[in-house]
């Protein structure tokens, strides 16, 4: 009994000693950035006049509303991914946003005020083409939805349907708008290609026809007006409809080039031109300036000019959202929200003064590093006194004299700034993070966050504000790019700049170009890549640098040609030399083949091994290395009869997770491989039956974690694989995956998890002392900071003394998700895509950024703050208990003076 | 491993209950990717914030079905529906930042008979039914912080290392001067008490040992020099 009470003390203990966030520390070092992706729709919100929302859908199947003065969210609708979320309309009117969803599927209203959901019906299967407001005599009351073959009509109160139609001749006629102009009729217009124009009239009450016109191709050219259209462009209409109670604006645009427009106006059955817009956007967009113009004379609109500076790093623009209003004065104002190529939404109000700026891009991000950032001249000062080589004491104390008097010196600067800044009222105090102030802290907690995003924009952001320094956008990017970015010299070595190189591949030709760049400043670097005219296989850094410090890449082409970069003559000469240990492998996933490949001097590669996994039957979906920056600072486990257990740590061992192609829940598995990189030796395979993807991996020091779906019992099972050479080391100095004649000793052990999980890593820190969480993005936002303790087969499941003495928590199938573990607490992070740890000057502190649709930047502490002196340690207490101590002893010491001066008189 | 038997005495143990629900069978799983125009269906619930406004909190609700496969919307009453699902079985979750809810597994058959039950993964066929249309209640707030250890003067004298510590001063400071130890029948007296704790005469009492220490060390110190008076506590050892 005594040891079960024990045993379960030890658990609350072992379980209580992992971190959790305490409520003070809420944005001490964390922050969280929400996005909503690249605008499609936008509509601002006018029905009240003081209204200061503007309604967004975007093209990441998101609808929010946000606030036009801050640029921050009121709230967001995150629906799911895919085609199936997709938003295909948005139509306002009041307070009520009706949104059609799923290429029509659902018809979905929305309440502005609140956020929350009026309602949501079900349309029926057929492609959307169009919907309206319909109102009748400025009463809106029905929303009409036109598809390929029918045309429905529902309430704008409830979502009911009123009545649906049957669209005539629509096998032949392509429908593709709906319109009413708020006199009792609704119209759906199609076209006949080539033919005709098909207009269909139905009544709103009851969805009877009342007329059906076809209009002839060449009787519908009434008015020929000599415009000349660009050559292969296809002229579109614009037309606004203020009220869809009312007709309406007689005025229209007509796009007749890629930038070309004119606007004409229809006035008694006669179009007449009223302006060229020959190089502008809609409103007329120049370079960067803005000028309003009146829709029904075309004339510009005095003192209407808006000039703003657009970004240099930054894209074209794109499209305008334009909200014009009545000034007090009886004239027109208007802010305008400029969309750019590059997803960026910045807010300008009159006259040119940019209210805010969103990088929607961030909502996209692909990858990322994290990258040191450059000590100041001064740390630079102190760093290298203990690089040199010692000449002499007295210089050596001489030097020690100087650096600790430049340290004075700065710390006597930081007090005036203080002082200085105290004084000041605090509005005024700017604290702004420059990237001329940029230095490394103390820790190395602050760093430079390199954000690769999917339209081809880079960032730069400070991991502590999370406020970005650069960005670069960089123009012709495939859309189906896939990005590698690598750091190929960090700024430890100064004079040197950091330098990165994201490689930029398109998925479908294989070509791929690199983009060299300072991560720090942003700026394209003066090196010049090379051209890389062959489709590119596999790229891999070499831990060999050249004589200026910059890693090597090597690049593999398709004719299995190595080129390396920086290609100089002494890199060169150093592969010669280093070759034959230059080993790589390729993973061909559509042939089911994974094959190794070693460096011949020449540059030429040999084929070395080969492992086909039969593509018929399962397919590689994911092949996991281990991280190069990983360290592993302990060699075994100390069993609890005090022997070691030598962990078996290979640094090329790859774990390849694979899924059965056969979907069917009784015969669906996934397999798990575990290979060396180097000799293609297969040190341990695992099939989980009756199991399908996603799998989530992680590979690190001597195990593999992965999640995979059962669809047996219908949940989701973690599984985890350690690897152990036994209870003594081959060979303890150096390990050779040439050299291991002993198959390792597998472990392996599985667990429940009650919740779907989004992404998967594993926490880093320094020198890999600290122990190992997981860190997993759930669904519903959050990001767990599971213990790898949890995680360990050798959790016993008959208590014995000797797994007691070990710690070893008794085994338990299901996992359990305390929200107290939860990283990021409610600041839930939508649709996590990844997690990226890096590792901080602080042994116990793991820097951790999750990124999808929202940003999250925080600090994890595995083994609490074991280094540094904690947040909350009572200052007071150790110097009041000190001064009281202090004064006892003196107060004590005289009484004991006049004690013996007493007896002394006795 | 321990997984697959675990879950082998459970399934053999919940043999009974599963088959009471036969149309099961036919929907699960795999159903979802096979048959995209089969029957959809539409599950519906009402989720309550007890106390709360139901505006204060349903722009930041999510209705997930089965992780992220199928997403619905809070009304502005509360209730929500989540459509297009086909048959199946599933884990509804109702997801807020701030609140706390409890999944629920619904199954639908084939034919869209629909059945709610409470979500036990070990047990993966154990059935408790749930009301459906789901009502699904918030258990309270999420609890995300760790309480701080504040610190405070009553927490201080409560530590055991520091009970240990001040009690046993008391004691020594405060019995001499309480009880008059130079009268002889109260000496007596205590003897008798303390030979009635000790019934084991042969071990050296600590007490004992403790009294004559201390009342030997100011003796000592008396004369003069503590270090002195250690020395005779130290041969009686």
């Amino acid at each position: 009994m005594a040891k079960l009470i024990l045993l379960c003390l030890k658990f609350i203990i072992l379980s209580s000693a992992v971190e959790a966030v305490f409520e003070d520390q809420v944005g001490k070092f964390d922050w969280r950035q929400e996005y909503v992706g690249k605008v499609r729709f936008s509509h601002f919100d006018t029905h009240v006049q003081s209204s200061k929302k503007v309604l967004l859908a975007t093209e990441n199947n998101v609808f929010a509303a946000l606030n036009t003065r801050t640029g921050e969210l009121f709230w967001r609708h995150v629906d799911k991914t895919g085609p199936e979320g997709n938003i295909d309309a948005l139509l306002q009117h009041g307070q009520d946003v009706v949104l059609v969803v799923g290429n029509g599927r659902l018809l979905r209203s929305w309440e502005i005020n609140v956020g929350g959901l009026n309602w949501e019906i079900v349309l029926d299967s057929g492609s959307f083409q169009s919907a309206c407001l319909v109102g009748q005599q400025d009463n809106v009351k029905h929303v009409a939805v036109l598809k390929k073959t029918v045309i429905s009509f529902h309430y704008l109160s409830n979502g009911h349907q009123k009545w649906i139609e049957n669209l005539p001749e629509s096998e032949t006629v392509d429908y593709q708008s709906v319109y009413s102009d708020g006199n009792g009729e609704v119209y759906a217009l199609g076209i006949v290609p080539h033919s005709h124009i098909a207009i269909v009239a139905y009544s709103v009450e009851d969805g009877e026809i009342i007329k059906q016109v076809t209009m002839i191709h060449s009787s519908s050219i009434k008015y020929s007006l000599g415009l000349e259209v660009a050559p292969g462009f296809h002229p579109v209409l614009v037309s606004t409809q203020p009220n869809p109670g009312r007709q309406p604006l007689s005025e229209f645009f007509l796009q007749l080039g890629p930038d070309y427009y004119q606007l004409l106006q229809l006035n008694n059955g006669q179009i007449v031109t009223l302006r060229d817009f020959k190089p502008y956007l809609f409103s007329s967009l120049q370079a960067s300036s803005l000028n309003l113009f009146s829709a029904e004379t075309g004339r510009r609109l005095l003192d209407t000019t808006l000039i703003f500076n657009m970004d240099p790093y930054g894209g074209k623009p794109e499209k305008l959202h334009v909200q014009a209003f009545l000034k007090k004065d009886d004239s027109v104002g208007y802010r305008v929200m400029v969309q750019t190529e590059d997803h960026t939404l910045t807010f300008i109000q009159q006259p040119g003064r940019v209210m805010w700026t969103r990088e929607e891009a961030l909502s996209d991000v692909v990858t990322m590093e994290m990258v040191d950032l450059p000590l100041t001249g001064t740390q630079a000062e102190l760093e290298g006194e203990f690089g040199k080589k010692a000449d002499g004491l007295m210089s050596m104390v001489l030097k020690r004299l100087s650096s600790q008097l430049i340290l004075l010196q700065a710390w006597i600067a930081h007090l005036w700034k203080l002082f200085y800044d105290a004084r000041k009222p605090r509005s005024q105090v700017k604290n702004e993070v420059t990237i001329e102030n940029l230095s490394r802290d103390e820790f190395n907690l602050q760093k430079m966050m390199v954000m690769v995003t999917a339209s081809g924009k880079l960032f730069g952001i400070d991991s502590k504000t999370g406020s970005i320094l650069w960005r670069h956008y960089l123009d012709n990017i495939p859309s189906n790019a896939a990005f590698k970015l690598m750091v190929q010299r960090t700024t430890a070595h100064f004079p040197h700049p950091p330098q990165c190189t994201l490689l930029i591949k398109d998925k479908d030709t294989g070509l791929a170009t690199l983009h060299v760049f300072n991560p720090i400043f942003g700026k394209k670097s003066h090196v010049s890549p090379p051209a890389l005219p062959q489709p590119i296989l596999q790229s891999l850094m070499l831990p060999l640098m050249d004589q200026d410090y910059a890693k090597v890449l090597l690049l593999v082409d398709d004719q299995y040609k190595v080129s390396a970069f920086p290609s100089t003559k002494n890199v060169l000469q150093q592969l010669q030399e280093m070759a034959s240990s230059i080993f790589f492998y390729l993973v061909d996933s559509t042939q089911g083949r994974l094959s190794g490949y070693r460096l011949r001097t020449d540059l030429s590669t040999e084929l070395i091994w080969e492992v086909v996994i039969p593509a018929e039957v399962q397919k590689i979906v994911s092949v996991k290395g281990k991280r190069p920056n990983e360290h592993v600072h302990s060699q075994g486990r100390v069993m609890g009869d005090r022997s070691v257990l030598y962990k078996y740590l290979n640094p090329n061992l790859l774990a390849v997770v694979t899924e059965s192609t056969d979907l069917h829940q009784e015969r669906s598995f996934v397999g798990i491989l575990l290979i060396d990189g180097v000799t293609g030796r297969i040190i341990h395979e695992a099939v989980q039956r009756k199991a399908r993807g996603p799998v989530h991996v992680v590979h690190s020091e001597n195990w593999v974690v992965y999640e995979y779906w059962s669809t047996k019992s219908r949940r989701n099972e973690f599984s985890v694989i350690e690897l152990y050479e036994g209870m003594e080391l081959y060979n303890s100095t150096v390990f050779s995956s040439l050299d291991r004649p002993h198959a390792p000793q597998v472990l392996q052990q599985s667990y429940i998890f009650p919740s779907y999980i989004s992404t998967l890593e594993a926490t880093l820190t320094e020198k890999g002392i600290t122990s190992r969480h997981l860190l997993i993005g759930l669904p519903s936002g959050g990001i767990l900071s599971l213990p790898k303790m949890f995680l360990d087969p050798r959790r016993p499941e008959i208590v014995s003394e000797q797994s007691r003495e070990e710690n070893l928590i008794p085994y338990a199938p299901e996992l359990l998700i305390r929200t107290e573990w939860f990283i990021n607490y409610n600041q839930t992070v939508s649709r996590v895509r990844g997690i990226y740890t890096a590792p901080s000057g602080l042994e116990s502190t793991c820097l951790v950024v999750a990124y999808g649709l929202d940003i999250y930047q925080t600090r994890v502490y595995p083994s609490k703050q074991f280094d540094v002196l904690k947040d909350d340690y009572d200052y007071m207490l150790i110097s009041s208990v000190l001064f009281a101590l202090f004064f006892a002893t003196m107060i004590s010491k005289r009484l004991a003076e006049v004690k013996l001066l007493n007896r002394a008189w006795r | 491993m321990h997984l697959t038997a675990l879950l082998w005495v459970c399934m053999q143990a919940a043999l009974v209950v599963a088959w009471c629900f036969t149309d099961m069978e036919t929907g699960p799983g795999a159903g979802v990717s096979t048959q995209p125009n089969g029957d959809r269906f539409k599950i519906e619930g009402r989720a309550i914030v007890p106390g709360i406004k139901t505006q204060d909190w349903v722009s930041t609700a999510r209705i997930l079905v089965e992780g992220e496969e199928y997403v619905g919307f809070v009304r502005t009453d509360g209730s929500f529906a989540v459509n297009d699902v086909p048959s199946g079985s599933y884990v509804v979750e109702v997801v807020t930042p701030n609140y706390r809810f409890e999944p629920v597994r619904v199954d639908i058959t084939s034919k869209g008979k629909m059945r709610a039950r409470l979500v036990n993964y070990i047990k993966t066929s154990e059935v408790i039914r749930q009301p459906y249309p789901l009502q699904i209640r918030a258990s309270g707030p999420h609890t995300y912080f760790m309480k701080r250890e504040t610190w405070g003067w009553t927490d201080f004298l409560m530590n055991p290392m520091v009970m240990m510590m001040v009690l046993p001063l008391l004691i020594i400071v405060l019995l001499p001067k309480v009880v008059n130890t130079n009268d002889p029948e109260m000496r007596k007296e205590m003897e008798q008490s303390m030979n009635m704790l000790n019934p084991n005469p042969e071990l050296p009492d600590v007490s004992e040992l403790m009294t004559k220490l201390f009342s030997g060390s100011k003796g000592s110190s008396k004369a003069g020099g503590s270090s002195k008076g250690t020395r005779p506590a130290v041969k009686r050892r």
